[in-house]
């Protein structure tokens, strides 16, 4: 018979033995599972960057730059997304501060259209002069950002203040959007960002979305997408090419590259533009410099399928309607529109028919989900090297987005249900992911592999 | 389309693009609330900062003292006057030619952003406004 000591010391033993392997398993991480590197300089300011435009609010209203640019919703917002955010979200923050309540924003013309108020023209005049405009989405700014005339940001290129580069657009936005009040002193309403957070900032948002532009015509395998891609890239019929390279944001007229250009579509002069046929006064938005000269710059494509209302002042809905504004009388009567006419020895601007803008619409659809495709399985992949659990779940949880967007898109147009049901799957697959707790690798993969499929269906 | 019209085309459109237009930069009006020294990528670098000289109201221009000598700067009909009540804590205010005064301290924008010029009109001026005594 053993002596209560032995028995304890026997205890003690067979919990070193059991613990032990557990202790060291914890420090040293699982057999086989690989410590991520140190993340490189540019990953950090890139994530610097990234906590500071969802997190930091710079002293000022509540609001961040992901208020409005919501990474969930393709870093833009829409009425469909604003109506899922809370009262009290910092969006609203016009309904609720008292300081902010005139001649800040418009709330019913947010809630109803996804309108922004700005004061592109001064602020010496308040109540009557401002524009309402949408909120462009902020991916790929690597490939739409330069002009031979300099930075151009925002919807008319002259979204920032300083230089005009994006670096400096951040402390524009602060001092229009993030203010506690309409006095917009520095260091009382807001603080004004710092020069190493304008560089994260830049740099966070460079790394946003593609880093460089399609090369034109992709093997696409769908008969109507197929037919789309011909038309954008025919400049006697669809002459989509001649602004929007290679679906891009930068315009090449046979010159050579211009860059990001400016051009004066006529959108502004469309008949029955939704906000205007409210009883809200939206007073005509006049684009590039003060005063302007009618002009905004053109915004990349690729991304565009997903990312609507359209144009700046969120005219229109659809992206069939958006390729059918260039068929219309407003465009063919713009400066631009008048233009092509010009050049055209059949003297027509653009003039196409209803098939022909429906697979326009549809091609941009397809490529918008290739590149959804691209990146959810970017995101896939860079979550099986991370190493702390948040981030990985945050990579996951963008890859389900990603991929819903991507159903959504193709459906919308009723395109390749094939790939749709591959993107289910991946959906499917990546949610599991990131609930799983030890199959969290096995789901991924066959998320990234559903993805692949899917992308498979849409081009060779 | 054939050759000619094409060029003609492309000759419009580069005209339409970038017809008369100075470089784009600068424009967006939040410039008016930034504090003297502070502008993003234009403070030290494109603007002078210094005192005003003198101020000739005929000719509508100005000589600013700067760091690396006098510039002699034209006030235009799209240069932007503004006054830089920063430093007392108030909101900053749009101003008039009549704000510029000899002894004030101003930043100056020139159109070209060519530093070292001896004589450019102004994009825009930002004046400080001091403390009453």
């Amino acid at each position: 018979m053993r002596s209560g000591e032995e028995i304890v010391s026997s205890v003690i033993k067979r919990a070193a033995v059991i613990c032990l392997p557990l202790v060291l398993l914890a420090v040293l991480g699982p057999p086989g599972c690989k410590t991520a590197p140190p993340p490189d300089p540019q990953s950090q300011l890139i994530a610097k960057g990234r906590d500071i435009f969802f997190n930091e609010t710079f002293a000022g209203n509540g609001r961040t730059c992901g208020t409005c640019h919501p990474a969930e919703n393709n870093f833009t917002i829409d009425p469909a997304f604003i109506a899922t955010l809370p009262k009290d979200n910092p969006l609203f923050v016009a309904e609720f501060n008292p300081a902010l309540k005139e001649n800040f924003e418009n709330p019913a013309l947010m809630r109803e259209f996804g309108l922004i108020q700005e004061n592109l023209d001064g602020f010496d005049d308040l109540k009557n002069k401002f524009v309402m405009r949408g909120v462009p989405h902020v991916l790929g700014l690597r490939t739409s950002v330069a002009s031979p005339g300099g930075p151009r940001t925002g919807w008319s290129g002259d979204g920032a203040p300083g230089d005009g580069s994006l670096r400096s657009f951040a402390v524009g936005a602060v001092i229009q959007h993030f203010t506690k009040t309409l006095n917009r002193v520095p260091g009382i309403d807001f603080r004004l960002p710092t020069d190493d957070e304008l560089n994260a900032l830049e740099a966070f948002q460079l790394s946003l979305g593609r880093q460089q532009d399609l090369v034109l015509p992709l093997r696409l395998k769908g008969t109507v997408p197929k037919r789309g891609q011909a038309i954008f890239l025919d400049n006697s019929l669809g002459k989509c090419n001649l602004c929007h390279v290679n679906a891009g944001a930068t315009a090449n007229l046979g010159g050579g590259s211009l860059g990001n250009a400016n051009f004066n579509t006529g959108v502004e002069d469309l008949p029955d533009q939704p906000a205007r046929l409210t009883t809200q006064t939206v007073p005509r938005d006049d684009g590039f410099r003060t005063p302007g000269d009618g002009t905004f710059n053109v915004p990349p494509l690729v991304e565009a399928a997903d990312s609507g209302p359209f144009f700046h002042n969120n005219a229109i809905e659809t992206i069939e309607g958006a390729v059918a504004f260039y068929d219309g009388e407003a465009f063919n009567n713009s400066p631009a529109g008048l233009t092509l006419k010009q050049a055209d020895p059949r003297g027509v601007g653009i003039e196409l028919d209803g098939t022909q803008i429906v697979a326009i619409a549809a091609f941009l659809r397809v490529i918008n989900t290739l590149e959804n495709i691209r990146q959810s399985i970017m995101l896939l992949e860079t979550s099986l090297s991370v190493s702390s659990p948040e981030e990985r779940k945050r990579l996951l949880e963008n890859a389900v987005s990603e991929t819903a967007d991507s159903i959504r898109v193709l459906e919308g147009g009723g395109l390749h249900p094939d790939a749709v049901a591959r993107l289910r799957d991946a959906r499917r697959m990546a949610e599991k992911a990131v609930q799983s707790l030890f199959f969290n690798r096995k789901h991924t993969e066959a998320a990234i592999r559903d993805q692949k499929k899917a992308r498979a269906v849409l081009v060779e | 389309m054939n050759v000619r019209n094409f060029v003609v085309g492309v000759v419009g459109m580069s005209a339409l693009l970038l017809g008369g237009q100075p470089p784009a930069s600068a424009q967006k009006m939040t410039e008016q609330f930034i504090p003297i020294g502070q502008s993003p990528g234009l403070s030290g670098k494109a603007t002078v900062i210094g005192k005003l000289q003198s101020v000739n109201a005929q000719e509508k221009t100005c000589a600013v003292a700067g760091p690396t000598g006098a510039l002699n700067v034209r006030v235009t009909e799209r240069t932007k006057i503004w006054l830089d009540r920063s430093n007392l804590q108030q909101p900053n205010l749009k101003g008039t030619f009549a704000d510029l005064r000899p002894g004030a301290t101003v930043e100056v924008k020139p159109e070209s952003q060519q530093r070292g010029v001896s004589s450019a009109p102004a994009e825009w001026i930002k004046v400080q406004v001091a403390a009453s005594p």
